[in-house]
């Protein structure tokens, strides 16, 4: 990240003159100043207080591990854990794989091919409160697109509930998520078939593959720092991704589509039950670096070489 | 541009369709919903095209809702934070690029950091701090709030583009005697106008979409933003589907002309630094 700096570049006229030098050395740190002093109050800040909300009561009274305790009785601290994993493992195993085919397929050559570029951008561009918008209406269990198209191709008997059915709540909205975000890795993976050399497909034609053998063997193996790299990425928009369920189920029915940030939310601003957020947040945070440091320990290595 | 492709074939023309109906088919619905009439709204089976098209589902989100006060709302907190943060982000930005100093990798990773923290974790200090000062349901608030959002993102892709510019550039200038601001407005600024753009753009998109702190932080009928507008327009008209829709195809209509336009510009900028979602 630290650029090296060029011997001659940045000390010019240095040497000779220390108060120029002080200057130089000072100047750096001036200019980053009132960002970070920001960050620190927007950030840093929130983040030490959460831990200290979370270890009081609502007096300010130290109460030890209580918030945490109270977290853990109640049985949805559970079923967000497992709601959320299962939310944000769905969404990212859906997206890579759709969004990984949609890059591949636009890699090809055919007429019009700027355009449905283009045009596949659209679930990605659109405000997330919108698809969701959208999707609700579409997946309306009287009158929603889906169920009709689904019960006219004779796939389901009778129209479904989709939002308020306990089994396919979740599976619904992770195939919204999964629509909004996989036009993002289908341009990533564009990216990155670019900076695959015509060599290694021209090798493979002398030695007679096809087409699936050019995708398995030089193209996924090619892409594998980039979907290294965007699967961290849709990890950490997974577990802020609120927009979706709150707006199309609110975490319902009956808790089933409930999610941490939401829980977070509930907790503070419609029980106002401050202390007990902030230990959520903290275990939420937890969560997350864990989640983070297990992801580098297992794929970081291997980005090196 | 010129890309590499692995040769035409005929069999990509029905998986490509499948694409397209995916990702068009939910944005053409609800296009075409919100110039329906209500009884066809909800008829089975469903037409597919409006007929005869109606205005009315407009008129009503316009002149019978709050949406055009919540789209006021979103657009001075979204042009407010975007000016904000790239007014702190351009001297940040230059200082990560130009200077080499102690404790700068600690601080460009507080700054990743930064972008990376699910907003969620952190609202119920903010909170604390917004009434302290008085800030809940105040665009002040929610401008300064979404710094969180804009200033580690602007900071981050307005470092990348002044590195692509040469430092023999400045090297000729401070043999001049010219003093870094003015280096930095009069060489660098000029010539990293593109990122500015970007980076404006971005910005206004994050901050356009943004729910969890609009959620906790504006919940006045008269300060709130689009998305909780929206989210909250559908039991407020007992759900007017018709109406959601149009007011859907409101809110959207900017941010797909901005980005269309400059698609470009976006997926440049995608590839330089992510983004908050």
């Amino acid at each position: 990240m630290a650029r090296p700096l060029a011997p001659a570049a940045g000390n010019l006229a240095d040497e000779s003159r220390p108060a120029r030098r002080a200057f130089r050395i000072g100047a750096g740190p001036l200019f980053i100043l009132p960002t970070m002093a920001l960050l620190a109050i927007l950030i840093l800040y929130p983040v030490v207080s959460t831990v200290i909300l979370s270890f009081t009561d609502a007096a300010g009274r130290y109460v030890g591990g209580d918030n945490y305790a109270a977290a853990f009785r109640s049985s949805s601290t559970i079923r967000v854990i497992f709601n959320t994993i299962y939310y944000v493992a769905g969404s990212v195993i859906l997206q890579l794989v759709i969004g990984v085919a949609a890059g591949i397929l636009l890699n090809q050559k055919f007429r019009g091919r700027a355009m449905v570029r283009s045009l596949m951008l659209i679930p990605w561009v659109i405000p997330g409160i919108v698809a969701a918008m959208t999707w609700a209406w579409m997946f309306h269990t009287d009158y929603g697109i889906v169920n009709y198209a689904l019960v006219s191709l004779g796939i389901i008997d009778q129209p479904v509930g989709w939002l308020t059915n306990p089994s396919t709540v979740m599976p619904a909205l992770i195939a919204v998520n999964a629509w909004k975000m996989f036009p993002f890795v289908a341009v990533m993976v564009l990216a990155g078939l670019q900076s695959v050399p015509e060599e290694l497909y021209e090798a493979a034609r002398v030695d007679g593959a096809q087409f699936r053998h050019e995708v398995w063997h030089i193209m996924l193996p090619q892409l594998r720092p980039v979907l290294v790299a965007i699967t961290l990425l849709l990890v950490i928009w997974g577990l802020d991704g609120i927009t979706i369920i709150y707006s199309m189920t609110g975490g319902g029915p009956a808790g089933r589509s409930m999610i941490f940030p939401i829980q977070i939310y509930a907790m503070a601003f419609e029980f106002f039950e401050f202390n007990r957020a902030a230990a959520l947040s903290v275990v939420y945070f937890l969560l997350i670096v864990g989640l983070i440091a297990l992801y580098l320990r297992a794929f970081a290595p291997q980005e090196n070489d | 541009m010129a890309l590499k492709t692995t040769g035409a074939r005929s069999w990509i023309y029905l998986p490509l369709a499948i694409l397209l109906t995916v990702s068009l088919f939910p944005f053409l619905w609800m296009a075409t919903s919100s110039f329906k009439p209500l009884r066809q709204l909800y008829a089975v089976p469903p037409s597919w095209l409006p007929d005869p098209a109606t205005f009315a589902n407009f008129e009503k989100v316009i002149f019978n809702s709050n949406i055009p006060r919540y789209f006021l709302n979103s657009t001075i907190i979204s042009l407010g934070s975007t000016a904000l943060a790239l007014c702190f982000a351009i001297f940040a930005a230059y200082g990560f690029a130009r200077f080499r100093f102690r404790g700068k990798i600690l601080a460009q990773s507080f700054v990743l950091i930064g972008q990376m923290l699910p907003t969620a974790t952190i609202i119920v200090p903010l909170y604390f701090v917004l009434s302290y000062f008085g800030l809940i349901n105040t665009y002040l608030g929610l401008i300064l709030v979404y710094l969180i959002l804009t200033l580690p993102l602007s900071v981050w892709m307005l470092t990348s583009y002044f590195k692509g510019i040469p430092r023999e550039l400045e090297e000729a200038a401070i043999i001049d005697g010219a003093s870094r601001l003015t280096i930095l407005f009069r060489i660098n600024l000029p010539l990293i106008i593109p990122g500015i753009v970007a980076v404006v753009l971005y910005s206004f998109v994050a901050t356009w979409n943004e729910f969890v702190f609009a959620l906790s932080f504006a919940t006045d009928r008269s300060m709130k933003t689009l998305p909780i507008g929206l989210a909250e327009f559908s039991s407020e008209f007992d759900t007017d589907w018709g109406a959601v829709m149009a007011a859907s195809f409101i809110m959207t209509l900017p941010i797909a002309i901005i980005f269309l336009a400059l698609q470009r510009l976006f997926v440049g900028g995608v590839m330089s630094g992510a983004t908050k979602g």
